[in-house]
């Protein structure tokens, strides 16, 4: 009789790719530093910042499409049902060995995407009270519209700590309760799985197109869509 | 006269007395809310036209006359500020009112202040005569640093 030894068939795979691990990680840079400079009052430098979270948000939507299964939002996005006995089976210690994110975490990316994109477009036309710092798209408003984007852009910063505080708070709970190491494979890209899942990644001339769109974009806004 | 009628004069004349000096005290709290109301005013004023100001210097090619005339309003209105402010006429006669208690207990400072925008806001008035353009959005962000200064010592942080 033969028998499988469970820890042969376990393997380290790689489940996140380079591109989707650095614009994890710079948006956690570039949140911080927005933060940071708004504060402080350093508006050009917060200005800089925003291009950049721009630059990378349409590169992320870009990959979102044509990158590796566990980048793909068609990879993660699920439906009701898979989301509610996903939430079910977060009472257990056991964790579950499918790649990439689970459907509860896949409304998290989502809903974190839809509030920096909120954050970054209401920036845009915004004008602080005195009329002196504002965004490069706020000559296109007036003055109680561009006070309105500001305080809009206010209040979904605010929803936006919501949101990191509560990953926070369920990457702590899979570290303790399910004994899963999320940030060290967000680091690395690998983690421990039962048995290999085989993932495919993708070319990584598919960057470059992503890249250059990401840079044009982000180039043309922060000049106010003007050449 | 009769010793109630003496009773009742008396206490009308002290009633009468003491909503004189209510009202009279009501006078004066109206005269800081409209002191303060009006700055109010003439600040939002001051920052719409900063704005309009800062979005004809966006774009590609400014209009001289637009430029002109919004540098203009901001002197005038730099030249009025330190009379928007009379004793009485902050918090506790508009309580929305973003005026910090240091603007009349450092008087000095707060003049300082008000000196350096008013020599901004003149430099920016003669540059945008010139028309000079590049010159014109320098001028208006030293100009914008000028209002900084005075609000970060002055007026209450959000």
């Amino acid at each position: 009789m033969t028998t499988v030894d469970p820890v042969a068939r376990a393997a380290r795979a790689k489940v996140w790719d380079v591109p989707t691990r650095v614009c994890h990680w710079l948006l956690v840079a570039l949140l911080g530093f927005s933060w940071w400079s708004a504060e402080t009052g350093a508006l050009e430098w917060h200005r800089w910042s925003g291009y950049a979270v721009i630059e990378v948000l349409v590169f992320r939507i870009y990959w979102g499409f044509v990158g590796p299964a566990t980048a793909r939002f068609s990879g993660f996005v699920r439906g009701p049902a898979a989301v509610l006995a996903y939430a079910k089976s977060l009472g257990g210690r056991a964790s579950p060995d499918e790649p990439g994110h689970n459907p509860l975490g896949a409304l998290s990316v989502l809903a974190i995407l839809l509030v920096l994109t909120t954050q970054v477009v209401t920036g845009l036309f915004a004008v602080d009270v005195d009329g002196i710092e504002s965004g490069p798209l706020s000559d296109r408003v007036d003055f109680d519209t561009g006070r309105l984007f500001a305080d809009i852009h206010h209040w979904s910063f605010t929803i936006l700590q919501i949101l990191v505080v509560l990953h926070l708070a369920a990457i702590a709970f899979y570290l303790i309760r399910k004994r899963r190491n999320l940030v060290g494979a967000m680091i690395t890209g690998r983690r421990r799985f039962e048995s290999d899942p085989g993932l495919v990644f993708a070319p990584a001339w598919r960057i470059v197109p992503g890249v250059i769109l990401a840079a044009a974009i982000a180039a043309w806004v922060s000049k106010g869509l003007r050449f | 006269m009769a010793f109630e009628d003496l009773g009742r004069l008396t206490l009308g004349a002290a009633l009468a007395a003491g909503l004189a000096v209510a009202g009279g005290g009501a006078l004066a709290q109206s005269a800081g809310a409209k002191a303060a109301n009006m700055r109010h005013e003439k600040f939002e004023t001051m920052g719409r036209t900063f704005k309009a100001l800062n979005d004809e210097l966006k774009k590609d090619a400014p209009g001289k006359a637009v430029v002109v005339r919004h540098a203009a309003t901001i002197n005038t209105l730099a030249g009025q500020l330190p009379t928007w402010f009379p004793k009485g006429s902050g918090k506790e006669a508009r309580p929305k009112s973003e005026a910090l208690p240091a603007i009349w207990s450092d008087a000095a400072g707060f003049s300082a202040a008000a000196a350096t925008l008013r020599t901004e806001a003149g430099q920016l008035n003669q540059v945008a005569a010139a028309g000079d353009m590049a010159a014109i959005r320098i001028q208006a962000k030293a100009t914008g640093q000028a209002c900084g200064g005075c609000h970060r010592q002055f007026r209450e942080k959000k």
